[in-house]
């Protein structure tokens, strides 16, 4: 590795650690019409600078879903994107609809003013970097970075327009960290609940419960979900914002159980031996 | 033959006792004599003749206008020619543009990003 592409190595780094700098994608979704184009919907995503967006648009004949993601470098950035697009390609001989799946991955460098159209049913005959292909919708994207301390959680705004399309924005974010609430619950009496944030592929962390005076201690620790086995769910990320807290007894090697879930506040339980149900909350963390 | 003379129907009328006239033409003819009863008795002449003239020469029965025809050996021929024809182009098209998903290239049907 040579002196320039250690450094570079290290600005994306120090980058990326930067004092909260927050990534946003603003989008506009277009489509021709007979005067002016018109806007279908628009919106913005926004979260570290790690956060990639997920974008789908349906029509009936097409489907594409797209994940983006931005290696900052500089004033400049690189907006990658890995397409899945499935195609009516017409009917069989039964009658039922034939659909062509494609995946594919586009990349392009660009400074931080620019605005990259994406074309996302393809350009056409002849239209190569120039024009949509006829009657279909294309993408605006406009990329934009603030200083915004310690936010870690993303934002979505999102504004359909014509509610007629299929048309979704996501962002996507992988963790860094998780809140986790737990309670012991038994019948109907619950524990305190008891908040701690999580770090995943941490060391364990005891942490004691009390339910009716009789105190339960446990030691859990927070990991990431087995890669997704589908391709397409590894391409979109949508297990990105995932986590799974492992929870065993203290002394005991083998866990009583793990706990999968997505950071969105809802709680999912996990029966202890004792007879109580142990109940985990995840949720995003608040600003540091 | 709208425009035919009188003599040249009388040709046409020859022609067609001899046998020598094509589907069309005997339909023109055909149709010409219903409007043409000049025409139509020219020909009962000249039938009459040829009826004559064939009890004459010993033949009991009346003239009868020899009909072109086709051999079966050529018409199957012709038969395999076309069936095989049909089958080497439905092979070819169906190569070249059958198939779902013709069209347009892979490429121009796939997203694209490009940089204002």
């Amino acid at each position: 590795m040579g002196p320039l592409s250690f450094s570079s190595v290290l600005l994306v780094i120090a980058a990326l650690q930067g004092p909260g700098t927050r990534l946003t994608y603003r989008i506009r979704v277009i489509e021709p019409a007979s005067v002016t184009p018109r806007v279908l919907a628009s919106g913005a995503v926004s979260g570290p600078l790690d956060s990639d967006m997920r974008l789908t648009l349906r029509t009936d004949t097409a489907a594409v879903e797209a994940l983006f993601q931005v290696t900052a470098f500089g004033d400049t950035v690189t907006l990658g994107g890995d397409f899945l697009t499935r195609r009516l390609v017409g009917r069989s001989r039964r009658g039922l609809p034939l659909w062509e799946e494609d995946t594919y991955r586009r990349q392009v460098r660009m400074t931080w003013s620019d605005t990259a159209r994406i074309y996302p049913f393809g350009t056409g005959k002849g239209g190569q970097g120039g024009s949509p292909r006829a009657g279909m919708p294309w993408v605006e994207l406009i990329l934009e970075r603030e200083f915004a301390g310690g936010e870690a959680r993303p934002a979505e705004a999102f504004d359909l327009v014509d509610s007629t399309r299929d048309v979704r924005l996501e962002a996507v974010v992988r963790p860094r960290r998780a809140r986790v609430i737990l309670n012991l619950v038994r019948g109907d009496t619950v524990s305190a609940p008891r908040g701690i944030d999580l770090v995943p592929d941490e060391p364990p962390r005891l942490i004691q419960l009390v339910l009716k005076g009789r105190a339960t201690t446990l030691v859990v620790s927070l990991t990431r979900p087995d890669p997704a086995r589908s391709t397409r769910d590894r391409a979109l990320a949508h297990d990105a914002d995932i986590v799974c807290l492992r929870v065993a007894q203290p002394a005991v090697l083998e866990p009583l159980g793990t706990i999968c879930g997505r950071l969105n506040n809802i709680a999912r339980q996990l029966p202890l031996p004792t007879g109580d149900t142990l109940a985990a909350t995840f949720a995003w963390p608040g600003p540091r | 033959m709208a425009d035919s003379t009188h003599e040249q129907w009388l040709a046409q009328i020859d022609a067609e006792l001899d046998g020598e006239l094509s589907l069309v033409e005997r339909a023109a003819l055909a149709k010409h004599l219903a409007t043409c009863g000049h025409c139509a008795g020219a020909r009962a002449s000249h039938l009459e003749v040829r009826v004559a003239l064939a009890r004459s020469a010993g033949n009991p029965h009346a003239f009868v206008v020899p009909r072109p025809t086709i051999r079966a050996g050529t018409l199957a021929l012709w038969v395999v020619v076309a069936l095989a024809t049909g089958l080497v182009g439905g092979w070819f098209a169906s190569h070249r543009w059958g198939g779902p998903g013709g069209g347009s290239t892979l490429e121009e049907t796939r997203g694209t990003i490009v940089v204002q």
